[in-house]
Parts: structure tokens; sequence; C-alpha cells
């Protein structure tokens, strides 16, 4: 066996990981606030598009990355909008976002297709710490973005679990109705986490052009993370951390491909690529069949919220 | 209006009451719910709205609590007018409503629910301090709770003392309970008079919210009266008598009338029969070896405190789930487990509990409402169905722009009636369904529409139809049945003909009570 | 707190012009939204607009193309209208889709050689409505028995056909592929016996027939016939179809089934009117989740299906057109952008057709004693 291929194809999956797992991340929130938000695709895009532009004007990574998922943000506003206040249907408003963003992001990249992006994340050096046999390389020689998506997944699961938001939050999107009777408005919690998802969303897709591929190429540049998240939201049922385990596993489906061939195993990439769907079914099936149909979703996702006024 | 200028409790001696309602007016499209109405609670008093279905109870209290804004008059709150614009400032200004459908986050836990909201908790949700305070809380009024549990384990009763534990975790001393016992046990509901009397002794305010009349009387230090959307008495309850409040309630003297026939003879066919019926959801039986023959001819009424197996006699008998164990018959014909289908081509009607949503179908027009139970070929035919709604419409004084316009649209009572006027159709006569069960069938009606209804159930009877009544109403199964059975914890506690039974025995028997222990 | 609240309302009546004028006005305000954008940009939104209306709706070649990339659009418009409109949400038109295409081009390729058209595309299209049901069977089945979203189930479906459909082209010498194109993979012709004709010099091709057919048939199916009754019953209430007797499982699995092969014969259409091969490149254009908005936007009316499907056509069709235009270009992007913003605010017009909005200006304070302005 090629350990060294083994060990790289496990390092470049937690990089790969990365934007699965943001993008997750913030569908997450969104969708424990009850909102299922399908435009995570386009707001990945806008992300990637406005964080290649401004990294390409002002050389300065970080910032990119800032106006990247203020970006993803601004575009999960058009969502928020058209299913919180005017209580469109949700699965459409964010299909429409994906044919938008898709649009629009192609539209405003234009100039900048197929250009390089000069700068790049530089690795964290662990010290020793970066010489452990296998997990060095694969946990201790990251960039520091990898470290900032493992420290938001756990203080969304802290969040979530444990204080005084996080439970408002989980009630939106469990029972709005009670979440209303108890003062807790719902459509603030629902706009704030929806935003915060876009955050996310737009961080993922700036991560995209700014670390993985460093250049934009239309939608080549997301080429179904987005879609990918939605499923892992599922995969990991909804939680947090799960989402960071399970985002390493999808980020894995995604480059073993090499190592794979490397090792004369020759299992077509389409497969490959099929995994995550096929495992998430899996998921849903054996929950569906243990529980009666109860996965981990909230109660109240993809509802419309109306106070009971006849 | 501006805060500065004086209420009228100030000008009057004595405290302010703790909540009141001057000349509140709601509209709601088609319907004044509420018309100038004058209410008020003090403190450390039980004050009790009585009213029929859609009298306007309902509608003053969501006013009241924060739920509805008065489109007229104002709410003051220990005399200060205030400005409800949600539950959220209602509970802010201590006024905490019970809803008949609770309000509680199924997977949360009881103390998660119980501090959902909470403005004055703390950012980190420190779990053992607050399952610890509710603990206490619940201990303090009279109601075990156990802090740690998941809402979806909990029954009826212990999910209402959940939400009267939020109320009062968030300061609540204004407190609606919106039909609290309907749910409830006779042993829940003394448990429940327990807590609202240790709320009373802490100078707390309850509105009580029923259409009960024993129960108003044994709780509550006032009444007041309301019918059709307006104030009809306000009385102490030590001044007054159910009778004088069944009058007030419904605007004219009560005399129950007595459609009984007196041609219930055994021995004619069996019309409805179902025999050794059990049915089970997971671990919980829910009817347990139940026998029920209904004759030709004749009317049999189930009484009972609601959950106690109605809705699953109803449904098994009507073919809408199987029976675990059992057999159902329409006039000899078996239909056990062959589906509502087979029911109905047997002759049976059937009139479920939930109208719109079982019933009816919200999204549909009465038209294909109508057709929803008829026998349908590969195309559908309106025109038939079309006619007859027509015809219901002014039979029954169905209020509503007219035959295409959408179930959902239609308020309670109308949309009873639209259900009421395809069951019943032609039942009794030849070709026609020779078999009738009914839930509640007067529930949400006005009395005109009520009388029209018995009539005809009484003439569906007359003409030889087998009727089961289910309702939880026992002065409606006593007037309308020739024969009563009493259902408690899913089984038939007493069975005979109504003149042989008196109501006393009948209560016990619906509380549980063993005749031959008493 | 907001300083003002968006009340929404149902409204009781709705009168006729609503459900013409918002989408009118909502296609407006799109364009005006747009047109600043693209003045921004640089480009004189005039000009823009009038190329792009010349070039899909009026002239002859414009208009034709428009309606021929509608064929599939309102298939699976269809596909989506019949159940969003009992509340079941097949997400996964797009891979219904493409099994059609696969199934349709297999039955094309082996079954169809030296027959004539009227009956080789017939068996193209039943092989691709089978193709498409069969991939919504899964999502069905599992909703049916087991309570699995089908929201989810169709959405991983259809990933999973498309990465299956790219394996049978460009991973596998499968019987799809064209044997002679080794460099670049391609699939294999489909026989002239299943190709729709073209009429005359355009390339609007006999599928069309078969669509506006297929149109007159679900309007009829959801209106006149039990089982559209049965979906209408089951889509606003359970519990009510239970108590008629209603077979609530089979009739979701039907109707998923229908769905299915709705957006199954889109791809039956795409193989035989304009690829003429399994052409993942050609198939992988977002039909399917565009046609979920076009049901949307047509209210779930077969009839608004297709009228919705013709004008995004349009506009799809203005990306290709433009870009074969003398002189100046025009982003061929610009199109693509259009139709996603034109889409967010018609949802939105729409929502404003069915409910009365109100704005109340509210004051912070939480006792405020003014009088409710409701």
């Amino acid at each position: 066996m090629n350990d060294t291929a083994f060990i790289l194809t496990l390092a470049a999956s937690v990089g790969a990981a990365v934007p699965i797992a943001l993008a997750a991340l913030g569908e997450l929130l969104s969708e424990k606030a009850g909102v299922l938000n399908l435009g995570v695709e386009g707001m990945m895009l806008v992300g990637a598009v406005s964080a290649f532009q401004a990294g390409d004007n002002t050389g300065n990574l970080w910032l990119a990355l800032l106006a990247g998922s203020v970006a993803g943000l601004v575009f999960s506003l058009i969502h928020a909008f058209l299913t919180i206040t005017l209580r469109a249907n949700q699965i459409v408003s964010g299909l429409a976002l994906v044919i938008f963003g898709t649009g629009l992001s192609t539209f405003v990249g234009k100039s900048i297709e197929g250009i390089p992006l000069e700068p790049e994340f530089d690795k964290i050096s662990w010290g020793p710490l970066a010489d452990i046999p296998i997990l060095g390389p694969v946990l201790f020689d990251q960039d520091p973005v990898v470290y900032i998506t493992i420290a938001i997944a756990f203080a969304i699961a802290f969040y979530l679990n444990r204080t005084k938001s996080g439970l408002a939050v989980r009630s939106v999107g469990e029972s709005p109705a009670t979440a209303d009777s108890m003062g807790v408005s719902v459509s603030a919690f629902r706009y704030v986490h929806v935003m915060a998802g876009g955050f996310l969303a737009g961080m993922a897709g700036a991560y995209l052009v700014l670390a993985l591929v460093p250049s934009w190429s239309q939608a080549g540049t997301t080429a179904g993370t987005g879609w990918i998240a939605i499923a892992l939201v599922v995969f990991a049922s909804w939680k947090p951390v799960g989402v960071l385990a399970g985002a390493f596993l999808f980020g894995f489906a995604r480059r073993a491909n090499f190592w794979l061939q490397g090792e004369g195993v020759d299992i077509p990439a389409e497969f490959l690529a099929m995994l995550p769907y096929v495992l998430t079914i899996l998921v849903l099936v054996i929950l569906g069949v243990r529980s009666s149909g109860r996965s981990g979703a909230p109660a109240a996702l993809g509802i419309p919220y109306v106070r009971d006024e006849r | 209006m501006s805060s500065d200028q004086p209420g009228p409790d100030e000008t009057r001696s004595g405290p302010a009451a703790a909540i009141r309602a001057e000349a509140v007016t709601k509209l709601f499209p088609g319907v004044i719910a509420n018309d100038h109405v004058d209410f008020h609670v003090d403190e450390g008093e039980v004050h009790t709205l009585l009213g029929e279905n859609g009298a306007g109870k309902s509608t003053l209290a969501a006013m009241l609590c924060g739920l509805y804004r008065p489109d007229q008059g104002r709410i003051l709150r220990a005399g200060k007018p205030v400005n409800l614009r949600s539950p959220r400032e209602g509970l802010a200004h201590g006024i905490g409503m019970v809803h008949q459908h609770f309000r509680l986050v199924e997977r949360f836990t009881v103390a998660e629910n119980v501090v959902l909201g909470d403005p004055y908790q703390a950012s980190l949700l420190k779990q053992r301090e607050i399952e610890g305070r509710v603990g206490e809380l619940g201990e303090q009024f009279g109601l075990p709770v156990e802090p740690r549990a998941l809402i979806s384990d909990l029954t009826v009763g212990q999910r209402q003392r959940v939400e009267i534990v939020k109320m009062l975790y968030r300061g609540a001393d204004v407190l609606l309970l919106d039909e609290p016992t309907a749910v409830l046990t006779p042993p829940e509901v003394e448990a429940l008079f327990e807590t609202v009397r240790a709320m009373t002794a802490v100078d707390k305010a309850v509105v009580f919210i029923s259409h009960k009349l024993g129960e108003v009387m044994e709780i509550s230090d006032r009444v007041t009266v309301m019918r059709a959307g307006a104030v009809t008495g306000e009385v102490a309850t030590a001044d007054t008598s159910p009778r004088h409040l069944a009058e007030l309630m419904v605007g004219r003297p009560v005399e129950v009338e007595i459609r009984r026939g007196s041609n219930a003879a055994p021995g004619r066919e069996v019309g409805i029969a179902g025999l050794g019926l059990k049915l089970s959801e997971g671990d919980q039986v829910l009817i347990d070896d139940v026998d029920i023959e209904v004759h030709r001819g004749e009317i049999l009424g189930i009484a009972g405190v609601a959950g106690n197996g109605q809705r699953p006699i109803a449904r098994a008998l009507a073919g809408v789930v199987p029976p675990d164990e059992g057999t159902v018959t329409v006039y000899g014909t078996d239909v056990t487990g062959k589906g509502p289908k087979a029911a109905r081509r047997a002759g049976l009607s059937f009139v479920p509990e939930d109208r719109l949503g079982t019933g009816l179908v919200p999204n549909l027009s009465l038209t294909d409402n109508m057709l929803l139970t008829r026998p349908r070929g590969f195309f559908v035919d309106r025109r038939a169905a079309r006619a007859e709604v027509t015809e219901a419409i002014d039979d029954y004084e169905i209020k509503t722009p007219g035959p295409d316009a959408e179930a959902r649209l239609l308020s309670g009572g109308n949309s009873q009636k639209v259900l009421l006027a395809r069951e019943l159709d032609g039942l009794g006569e030849p070709g026609g369904p020779q078999a009738l069960i009914v839930s509640s069938p007067t529930r949400g009606l006005d009395i005109g529409a009520a009388e029209f209804v018995r009539g005809l159930l009484h003439e569906a009877r007359e003409k030889g139809a087998a009727v089961l009544i289910i309702s939880e109403d026992l002065d409606e199964v006593r007037s309308l049945s020739d024969r009563v059975a009493v259902l408690y914890r899913g089984s038939i506690a007493l069975e005979g003909p109504t003149d042989e039974l008196d109501i006393e025995e009948i209560g016990l028997a619906m509380a549980g009570f063993d005749r031959s222990a008493s | 707190m907001m300083p003002f609240q968006i009340r929404i309302e149902r409204r009781l009546e709705r009168k006729w012009w609503y459900s013409v004028l918002t989408p009118v006005l909502s296609v407006f305000a799109a364009l005006l939204g747009a047109a600043i954008f693209l003045g921004i940009e640089g480009f004189d939104p005039i000009r823009v607009y009038r190329e792009i209306f010349e070039a899909s709706f009026t002239t002859r070649f414009g208009f034709t193309d428009s309606v021929t990339i509608a064929i599939p659009l309102i298939l699976t418009g269809l596909a989506a209208a019949i159940v969003f409109r009992m509340n079941l949400f097949n997400i996964g038109a797009e891979g219904q889709l493409y099994f059609g295409a696969i199934f349709g081009s297999w039955a094309a390729l082996a079954l169809t050689d030296g027959m004539s058209w009227v009956l080789g595309t017939v068996i193209v299209m039943i092989a691709a409505a089978i193709g498409g049901a069969l991939w919504a069977a899964p999502a069905a089945l599992f909703k049916a028995y087991f309570g699995v979203s089908e929201i989810i189930t169709t959405l991983m479906l259809t990933f999973i056909a498309l990465f299956f459909m790219r394996y049978l082209i460009f991973g596998s010498g499968s019987y799809w592929r064209d044997p002679e194109t080794t460099n670049f993979p391609q699939g294999k012709k489909i026989p002239d016996g299943a190709r729709f004709p073209q009429w005359s010099d355009t390339r609007l091709h006999w599928g069309l027939v078969i669509v506006l057919l297929v149109t007159l048939i679900i309007w009829v199916l959801i209106k006149y016939t039990s089982i559209g009754f049965d979906m209408n019953v089951v889509g606003s209430s359970e519990n009510s179809a239970r108590y008629a007797g209603i077979p609530v499982k089979r009739t979701i699995i039907v109707a998923l089934l229908i769905s299915g092969a709705l957006a199954g014969l889109a791809g039956g259409a795409e193989v035989a009117g304009r690829a003429y091969a399994l052409d993942p490149n050609g198939l992988e254009l977002g039909l399917g989740f565009t046609g979920i908005v076009v049901a949307a936007l047509a209210r779930y009316n077969p009839f608004g299906v297709v009228l919705v499907a013709i004008f995004i056509g349009g506009l799809r069709n203005a990306g290709i057109a433009l870009q074969g235009l003398p002189g100046e270009r025009i982003p061929v992007e610009v199109s693509l952008m259009l139709q996603g913003a034109i889409l967010l605010f018609a949802i939105g017009g729409e929502v404003f057709s069915q409910n009365r909005l109100t704005i109340t200006r509210t004051s912070s304070s939480t006792s405020g004693t003014e009088g409710a302005a409701a």
C-alpha cells in the first residue's frame, strides 16, 4: 500500500471538506430555524466571485474571505425576504436563488475567468505536532481556515445546545407557534439564521476560489458543492459535529480517486462522486424504517409561519 | 388615547381590576366576534367566561393576552391602558394564556419549554439550576412535573400542567385558561381546581373559560356570560344557579326537549354491530373488548369524557382503521378491515369528530366535498353534487358564497352543516344509507340549526335507520338516544335504556366509579 | 424591534386581473432592477433588452427557437405542477429527465432502426416516460411506506442520475457511447426513425404536438378524473382521504410516478428532438430545476405552465442567440442573470397577488398606548 499517497489524499480531503462543511453548517443554522434554503450553490457562487474580485483587487486573502462571506449573506437576504416576510414556497425560492446566483456570478465574473490568484493561505505550523505520523500532515499541517471551520462547528453545537438563543432557534424550527406565544420573534430568528447561513455559504465559496481552485471558472468553481452540503445536513442528522465528520467523509470521496487509481483499484470517478448522495439516501431510509419517518429534521422545516389569526 | 388620561378605575375607590376590557370590538371577515364587550377580573379572583362555542369567549381571551388586537375599545392592566401587540407583550405585562391546543415544543424537555423565551434567562443555560426551579414552582402550586421529561412522552393532563408552570415561571399574575377541563378526566379536573385555588390564594387573577355549568359553579367567584359576541350578563356565582346561567347562555329558558322515541324494541334487525373490538396504538390500548349493537329504528348514544376511546370506536366501526380484534358488520354484511368504502356500500354514513380536515377537505370546493364520500367513476361528474350543495345551502341556511367556495372559508358551524348535509342525505330512505355514526352532531351549531339537525336524526330514526351518536355533551346524548352507553378508558362502563339510567349514575360511570363499589 | 411591521393577509376575493397584472409587473420590476445593474456595468440596457426581445420573440426563427427550448420546460413544469399542488415536492425532475433520456436513447438505438418516425418517436417517448417514472419510484416508495421526505430523496437521486449519465458517456465504453469518438466522448447518434422531424426550415419539431397533447391530458386528469380527485384530496388532507377510503399511499405513489414520467418525457423529447444522442453536456441545463419555478409561476396550472415555459424558453434562447449577433457583443450571461431576477421577482409578485400587504409603523416602546392601526 502506498502510504504517502494515502496520507496525501487524507490531507487533501481535509481541504476539500472545508467548503462542504462551511456551507453545510450554514444550511444547518438556516434549517434549525425552519427555513430550507436550497440556494446554497447560488450563494456559494456569489461568495466565490466576490471573494475573487476582492482578492484580486486588494491582494489580501482575509479581506477576500470576508468579502465573499458578506456577499453570501446579502444574497441570502433575498431568500429570507421571499420566504419569511412574503411566505413564498421555500423550495421554489431556493431553486430560483441558484439560477439567479449562477447568472449573476457568471456575468460579474466574466472579466476574471481563468485568471489565477497569486497569494495563498499560509499553512499553520504546529511544530512537533505536525510530525506525528498520519495525524500530523492530516490535521496539523493545514491552512487557518481549516481550524476556523472546526471551531465554527463546535461553536454552533455549543450555541444550539447550551445557550438561550440556541434554545429559541430550535423552538422556532420545531414549533414556531409555541415560540411566538412565548415571546420569541419567529421572523427575527429566521432572518438572522438564514443570513448566518448565507454568510457561511459565501465563506465556503470564497474558500473554493481562494484556496482550493485558486481561480474563477463560472459554475465549475463550485461543481455541486452546495448540493453536497444540503445532503450533508441530512446525513449528519442536523448535528454540527456530525457535519464535520461527514464533510471529511464526503471530501474524501471527492479526493480518493487518485489514490485509488494508484492502488490499482478501478472505481469510476462518477461512482465515487455519487457516494455522498447514496449514503444520504441510505441514512434517510434507515432512520425512516426505524422511527417511521422521523429523521432529525426540525418539525417545522419548510413551513412558512403564519400567526393564527383566522 | 394617551396614558396620562386617567382611566375609569382611578376614579373609583378600591384597587383597579387586574385586567379589564373596555368596550372591545373585534371584527373578522363577515363576523363580529366581539361587540363592545366589557369584562374585568380582580386579583385573587376566579372569573369565568361562559358561553357556547362561537360565542366569542376565545376571541376576548385572545385580545386579553395580546394574540389579537381589538379593533375598538381598550385593555387595561391594573388600571393602566396597555396596547398589547403580541403574546410576548402580554406576558411582559404578566398576562399568560393556556390555550386549548397546547403550545409546547414536543422535542424539548419540560424545563426547556418553561424557560423558552424568558427575558430574564441568562445567555448560558444552566440545566440543573433551571430544572430545580421548575420542579419547585410545580410543587408550590400543586403541579407535579418532571423537569427532564420530554413533552412527547407526557399525557394530555401532564402537558397542561407544563403550560401552567410555564406561565407561572414567567411571572404571570393573570392566567387565562381556555377550556382547560375539556381534555381532562374527572380526577385531573379536581387537581386543576386545587391549582387554581392555590393561585388565587397568592392573589393571582384567573380567567376560566368554559361551557360546563357544573364546573363553573364549583370554581368561579363571578361569571360573565357571552352569546353571539356580546355579554349577556355578569353575576356572582353565589347569587346564581345553573339554570339561570344556562338561560343567559342560550338566550331563552332552557327546556331540553326530549326527542326520544318510544318504539325502541329489541329483537329488531341489527344495523351497526361491533363485537369484541380491540384497538391499540403502540403499547397503548385505545379500546378493549367493546361490544356495540345499534338496531334498526334506534338511536344509541355513547357518552364519556373526551379521550376515553370515542374516536377509535367511531373509526373502527366506520372502517377507517381495521380493529386489532373483533368484527364489524353493517346490516349483516361483514365489513371488518375492508375500509370505509365497504362500510358505506353496506349502508353506513359517518360524521367524524374533526369537521374540517377529516370530514371535509379544506382546499376543495363544497361541490367536490359533497362528492368525497359518493361513488365516483373514472371521470368525475359534478352536476348532481352541485345541485345537492345548492339545495343544502337553502335547507341548512349555510352562509357561503356558493357551491364553488372552498370549504376552508366556511365558519365552524357552516362547515358542520355541509358535512351533515352530505352524510344525512337520504338517511333511512329506500336506496339511501340505513345507518349513521355521528360525533357531536350539534357541536358548534346555533340553536336553530341544532334543532334542525336533531329533527333530522329523529326523522331518520323514525324511518328505520340505525343511529350511533357519540358526544361528550351528556344532555345531548340523553335527549336524543333511546339507549346510552358510557365509555371509560376504552371500555363500556355502563349501558342501558336512557329512561332507566339516572344522570348521577351516568356521571359516576363517566368518572370511572364502579356502580357496585360506590 | 423593527420600526415597522409588514402584515400579510390572504385576499379573500381575488380580482381576475391580478393574475395577469402581477406577472407583468413582476417582469417589469425585474427588468428595471437589472437595467440599473447593467447601466452600472456599462451597458445600454435599452439596447440589451431590445436585442434579447428580438432574438427570442419577434423574429420567426427567434420565436420558433424559443418554443423549441420550451418543449422540455413545459414537461418538467407539468411534472412539478402535478405534485407541488398536492404539497408533494418532487424536486428531482432533473434526474428523472436524465433517466428519461437514458431510457429513451436506449430504445432509440436498440429498437427504432428503419422505423417510420411516427412509430419510432412514440417508442422513444414511452421508454423515456418509463425511465423517468422508474427514477421517481424509490422516492415514491420511501415516502409512502417509510415517510421519508421526498424533497431530499428526489434531490439525491438527481445527482446519482447525473453521475450515472456521465459515467455512461465519459466513464465507460457503454452501449450509449459512440465508439468512434475516443478523445472527446460523445453519445451514439440515434437512427432517423427515432427523431422528431423539424417544421420546414426551423428547429421546431413535432415533439411540440406531443407536449401539447400531454398538457391537455394532464389538465383533464387533474380536473375531471377520479385519480385527479383523489390526488386533490390527499394533497389537501390525508385524514380526509383516509376517512373517505381513498388509498393515501397508492395515490402518493401514482402522483410521483406520473410526475417522474412527465420529467422523463422531457428527456425523451430532448433526445428525439434536439440532441439525437445521449449528450450529457446538452442535457445538464437545469431544465428540471427551472421547471419547478415555471410551475410555481404558473400557479401549478397546466396551461399556465405552457405560457410561462415559452417565456422562460425565450430568455434562455436569448442567451444562445446573443452569441451569434454581429457588432459589439452583449454578454450571453445577461440572459441567465435576467432569468434569475425575473424568477425571483415573479415569486415575490405572486405572493402580492394572493395576499394583501399592509405596512404599519410601530413605535419601539412595548407599552405604547396609541390605538392599534391594523
